[in-house]
Order: structure tokens, then sequence, then C-alpha cells
């Protein structure tokens, strides 16, 4: 074998010991396994992150096949002390993609350890491995006729279950919150140990996939959103399929509905009559995901002015924010719920009720509905087309599912992003209680200088919410570090005590979330 | 579909470059072959710049086959599974952010190899280019400089490696009118088909002259890429 030279290292390795290490990983792995050249190792590259492309370039890729295959890697890191960071499918694009958060990480991309284990149509729950992808989990529920239903995030069917839920993403089902329907994971851990969380440790038990607790303490949240393991099987329950389903939109013409639509919605989501996550999504989102462009209307620079918002509105029919929620189960309780939920918008007096028959196959209203009924599709992707330039970064701090408190974070969002040239893209994603608060930051990547305003931006925001008591929950690898430090310093030390007695090499995704060991210091 | 400059060019005629409508479902190919003996697909969308770029393919390798491309799921799939074969031609493309975002992603997950990405912007005034090269001689990158040059329209360009090291950064500021300019989307279509094993190597490069042609400015935003299996 060749001996390698390359300009990317992970921190703190020499050149020789990362050849030494490469070698075994080339044993253990086999050759096509192994990815450091190049332009194998470009479209690894960051994307969405609004600094230089040297900041997150990685040193190689491996592929593993097998669980015994990642405890292997781990022990060659530990040796080496080689920083890996897994993937499962990468295709979180807007939090970061499948880039590293660090120069020189050695990433695992598990995009092959792809295999369904097991469904079981009685039980509704589903346990699968890394690499699958919801598109591969519906076109197995579809070819055995399953007649279960998934939840996942709008990048649908080329993202995966595991890693959406270990990012604690949202889909737009009454599954929607991802990680409450997860059940069961095995994660291989620095020292090489594989465990089972929950009732995975009991020597035959079958109840791996359906009691989450297990015994004593339960640790499965610990492991999501963090660096203390490589989750390599993870269970979750799936929703039957409804004999009836029924999507709606309601259009509402003024953006400062906002306050009004959320105080009439909550009550509905709380009592379970509204049962999905619901969707409240502003003209731009309406209009990118569309497939409208910002060209088509402007081309000055800056952001786009909101008479020009009204007149997408009017040239479209689409609303200043437009409500996507859905009524599932029989046909009587359907009955009895759209009664209450149309009798609900009559007394607000505002908003166009729009169902699935007058809508037909119009989009933005098809690929919604088929987000609630877990049918996947790509067409939110043309918000990467609204602007122009590919650039897109979200900001998501979490909301009371209050009028006001959405309308104050929506109106600061406003002000800041056009403060920095930039559209407020956003939508709120409606739990009972609170709002994932979805902001997509878009900007042109081929420009230095709005790359540059994009990142001042993000910044901003993270800094003026904070100040209200706002904090995102989930965020681009590059501002990682940044929204940790808003969680506090008692969270912080208590992270890393833990990354110390597990992971003392610090070889596990050093930087997620902020979980360092080299580079934390104890306030 | 296969298809030759003149079938372009007469579509050129006939509708102003945009409007040309390319169907077929993706497949395996054995020809056509890129002057350096590799066979090409190329990846376009209905539009100016889907035509003018396939242009300047044709004036590298004669015979193109060509394919629709989008971001849906159908598309991808076939996409990820060509590029898993060991037959799958080096594909090149110019598309816009959203199709290009899911295609260079499905290189990833294929485990294919991209040399060249790029990230470009054009409005009347003049271009951006930011480009990501990976086993690239940089020869290809200094053409594309000298070709965005003798456009005479303003540009930047800025060309850096996969490692993050800088390998150009160019501006040219003031525009001068040449007569009958190329426009910057042919220039990168000419370049990603002349791109092959003697390209990457970087001893041998095609040495085809880029014909110029004249049409309205090719103005958005759009990526181009080659990837090969």
């Amino acid at each position: 074998m060749s001996v390698q030279n390359n300009a990317v290292l992970p921190r703190g390795v020499s050149q020789d010991a990362f050849n030494q290490a490469v070698e075994k990983f080339r044993a253990l792995l086999g050759e096509a396994n192994v990815l450091a050249k190049a332009d194998q190792l470009a479209p690894y590259n960051k994307i969405m992150m609004s600094v230089e492309n040297a900041a997150h370039a990685p040193s190689a890729a491996l592929t593993a096949t097998t669980v015994e295959q990642v405890q292997g890697i781990v022990r060659i890191c530990n040796e080496y002390k080689i920083p890996i960071w897994t993937v499962s499918t990468g295709r979180n694009f807007g939090y970061g993609s499948s880039a590293p958060v660090q120069r020189g990480q050695v990433i695992l991309d598990l995009k092959k350890m792809n295999k369904i284990l097991k469904v079981d149509p009685d039980m509704c729950y589903a346990l699968v491995e890394p690499g699958v992808t919801y598109g591969q989990l519906y076109d197995y529920l579809e070819e055995n006729n399953v007649p279960l239903m998934l939840s996942f995030s709008a990048p649908s069917s080329l993202a995966g279950p595991l890693g959406n839920t270990m990012d604690r993403g949202v889909g737009y089902t009454p599954y929607g919150e991802h990680f409450m329907m997860q059940c069961g994971m095995e994660v291989v851990l620095a020292n090489g140990d594989v465990y089972r969380t929950g009732m995975g440790g009991v020597k035959g038990s079958n109840t791996w996939q359906i009691f989450k607790w297990g015994y004593g303490p339960t640790l499965d949240g610990m492991f999501t959103q963090a660096n203390y393991g490589i989750t390599t099987k993870m269970g979750f329950w799936l929703m039957p399929r409804p004999p009836v389903y029924k999507p709606f939109e309601v259009i509402f013409d003024n953006e400062e509905d906002i306050d009004e639509i959320v105080e009439m919605l909550r009550p509905l989501r709380i009592s379970g009559t509204i049962p999905n996550s619901v969707v409240i999504a502003n003209i731009l989102w309406e209009a990118g995901s569309g497939n409208i462009r910002r060209s088509s209307y402007i081309t000055e620079p800056g952001h786009t002015p909101d008479p020009i918002l009204k007149k997408i509105q009017e040239d479209t029919g689409m609303g200043a924010w437009n409500l996507y929620a859905a009524l599932y189960g029989t046909q009587e309780q359907v009955d009895v719920n759209w009664k209450i939920v149309t009798d609900a918008f009559k007394k607000l007096g505002k908003g166009r009720i729009v169902t699935q028959e007058e809508a037909g196959d119009t989009q933005p209203f098809k690929y919604r509905a088929e987000l609630m009924a877990g049918i996947p599709n790509l067409q939110e992707f043309g918000l990467y087309n609204w602007r122009g330039g590919g650039g897109s970064m979200w900001f998501a701090p979490v909301s009371e599912a209050r009028g006001s408190e959405c309308k104050k974070q929506m109106e600061m969002a406003k002000r800041i992003l056009h403060k920095h040239g930039l559209d407020y893209v956003g939508e709120f994603i409606v739990a009972p209680r609170d709002m994932h608060h979805v902001i997509d930051v878009l900007y042109d990547r081929t420009s230095a200088e709005e790359t540059a305003r994009a990142d001042a931006c993000f910044n901003e925001l993270l800094d003026e919410f904070e100040k209200e008591g706002y904090a995102v929950y989930r965020v681009n690898t590059r501002f990682q570090e940044r929204v940790a430090q808003s969680y506090g310093t008692v969270k912080r030390d208590l992270e890393h005590a833990i990354k110390k007695a597990l992971d003392p090499n610090n070889i596990l995704a050093p930087g997620r979330s902020g979980i360092d060991l080299d580079t934390y210091k104890k306030a | 579909m296969t298809i030759n400059r003149r079938s372009v060019l007469k579509g050129m005629a006939l509708s102003s470059i945009a409007g040309l409508t390319i169907a077929g479902p993706l497949r395996a190919m054995a020809k056509p072959v890129s002057a350096v003996g590799q066979p090409v697909l190329v990846l376009t969308q209905e539009g100016a710049a889907g035509t003018v770029f396939l242009q300047g393919a044709l004036t590298v390798v004669p015979q193109l086959q060509v394919q629709p491309a989008g971001a849906d799921v159908d598309f991808l799939l076939a996409l990820e599974r060509q590029l898993q074969t060991a037959a799958s031609p080096r594909i090149i493309g110019l598309l816009d952010d959203a199709s290009a975002t899911l295609v260079v992603d499905i290189a990833r997950s294929a485990g294919a190899r991209v040399q060249w990405l790029g990230h470009h912007s054009a409005e009347a005034t003049g271009s951006r280019h930011h480009l990501l090269t990976a086993n690239v001689d940089d020869y290809w990158a200094q053409q594309l400089g000298h070709q965005l040059q003798e456009d005479g329209s303003p540009f930047t360009l800025q060309v850096e490696r996969q490692d993050g090291s800088l390998v150009l950064s160019q501006l040219n500021a003031s525009p001068h009118l040449s007569g009958q300019a190329t426009p910057w989307a042919s220039s990168i279509g000419y370049l990603l088909a002349s791109l092959g094993d003697a390209g990457l190597g970087g001893t041998e490069h095609a040495k085809v002259a880029l014909s110029p042609v004249t049409s309205a400015p090719i103005t958005g935003n759009f990526v181009s890429f080659s990837i090969e299996a």
C-alpha cells in the first residue's frame, strides 16, 4: 500500500499515525470501504454551513456493514486517538449534511447497514439499521401490504428514521414527535461494548420494541444529539393506517393573524381533536416549496419587501399563513372531529378552508397531504431555489404554543433577517404545548459576502433569542458549540463528566452538541 | 436519448435555445464516449442554461447521452443504481440548486467520486463562480478563468480543492466587449466534457477549441458537477 500524505488530518494526529490507522481500517473493512482520495471525499464536504469549506473537510470516510466492524473501528480509533463523525444517511441538509463538526474528523458512514430487521404488523413497530431510509421502509410496507404508516421529515424518501430520531427530528403525522415513538436502541460504546436500552438487555426478551423503560435508569435520551455511542439499531412504533384520512388547509391572509390562529388551534391539539403535527407555513415557505422563485418577482438584493409578498399572495392564492392539518380514524370519528374543527374556524371568523377535493393535485397542498399521510416526496427541496444560491441553515427555536409568543418570535426573526438582507421563510410545527418554530435561513453560497452575512445573521438570531429566554432544539453543525452555551454550565459540566467516563479518549464525534473533552473548560 | 451537436444547434435556432425537450429512462450505456474514450451522460433541465451547457459539451463529445434531471425520487434512485454499476458513464450536469444538492448527495450514497462541484450565480451585470475540485488538474480551473475572461463580462472565480486549499481566485471587474462572446454555461459544459481520464491526470488535455455562440446572457443560480462511479 502506498504511503499517503493527506492535506487534512484529524486534530492532534500525525501523518504516520493516521496512515497506520488507515491501514488497519483497510484490513478490517476492505479497500472499498475506506475512502481517502479527494474525489471520494468531495461529496462529504460541507454544503450548508456558512463558513469556508476547509473548516469541515474530512480526512477520510469509512463504511461499515456490521456491528462487529463498528466495534473494530472503535478499537482502532482508541488506539490512534482518531476522532470519528458518524452519519446514518447523512441527509439532514440544513442541519449540516454529512460533514464533520471539526476539520479532519473521519466520517463513519453507516449507509450500508441498511437492513429492515423486523416489522411487526400486529404490535405495530419496526426495528431497523442506521442506513435504512424512509423510502425503503415505505416500499417494504407497500410491497408487503402492511397497513402501517410512517412519519418522517420533509426529505422523507432519502432520509432515515434512525438518524432523524437520534437528532430528535419531527414529522407531520400523529406520530410526528419521533423520539417519543422510539422504543429500544442498540449502541456501540466507545469501549466497544454493545449496549441495548430498555428491555434489550434481558436475555430472550420479546418486549424490546414494546416497552420503553426497562428497569433502573432509562438512558435512551442520553444517546440522542450526543456523542456517547454509535447507534446501530433502533426500534420505533408505527401508526396503523386509518380507514379515513382527511387532510385540509386553512389559508389566512394577514401575517398578524398568527396570534389568533395559535390560540384557536391549541385546544384542538391538546384535546387530540387534531391529532397530527400541524404546520403553519408562511408565504415564502409556501412559495418556495411551490417552486416559485424570488427572481420571478424581484431581482434587487436584500430581503423581499412586504408588498411583493402580498403580490405573491394575490397571484397564487396562497396565504400569509397556510395551516395544514389532518383528521384520522373511522368515518364517524372524522365526521365528528371535522364538525368541531370547522366550527372552531367559523367562530374565529378568519381563514379559508381548503379540502383535498378542492385542492386536487395542486402544490404545495399535495406534498403536505402526502407528508401527513406518510407518503414520501421531495417537494420541499424547492425552497433551495427560492432565493438562489442554495445555502440553507435551519434556525429552530422552541416556542410556547401561545399566540402572543409565536407572534413575538416571528417579528423578532423577521426583523433580524431583514436587517441582514435575508428573508423570513418560516413555519411553526404545532405540538400540543410547544411549537418548533423552524426558519430556513436561505443564502447564496456563491457570494462570500452573503455567506458571511448569513453567518452573522444566524449568530444574531441565537444571541437575540437567548436574551428573551428562547433556544433552539436542534442546530446546524456549524453552531453546535454556540447553542450548547445557551443551555448553561451545569448541564455542560454533567455532559462532559459523562463523556469522560464513557469515552476518555474523546474519539466519538468530539464537538457534537458542544461536547468535546479537548476544548471544554469547566466553568 | 442520444443527441448530437447539430440537433442542438438546430433546436437553438428554432426555439431560441430554451425549451429543448429531452426524454427517456435513465439506463446504463456503452456509448457515446468523450474525446478520451469515456462514456459521458449529461444531466440537464429545460431552459437556456441547460441548452447552452449542452452545446458546450457537444463541442468536445460529438454524441452525448442526455437525461432530464429533477428533484424527484424515481430519478434519484435510478441515478443511485446506475452509479453503483461498473458500466456507469461519467456524469456531468448543470442543474438548479435543489436538484444538484440531491444529485451530489446521491453520488455520496452510491459511493461515487465527485471531481468537480461548481456553484454559479449569473446576472445581467456579471457572474460569480465557486468551484470545489478533487483530483482535477488545476489547468481546468485556469481554463475556466481564461474562458470567462474571453467572455468579456465581469466575473469572480474562486477555486478550491477538497481539502480547502485555494487554487485560484480571480476577479475581472472591467467588462470588455469581444463581439461574439461564449456564455459561461457553454464554457462549463465544454470543460466538464473535457475532463476525462487524461484530464484528471493532468498531462494530456483535450485540444478542442470552444466555438463562440451568441445568445442572451444566461442568468440565475446553477450547480455544475462531474461524477464518476
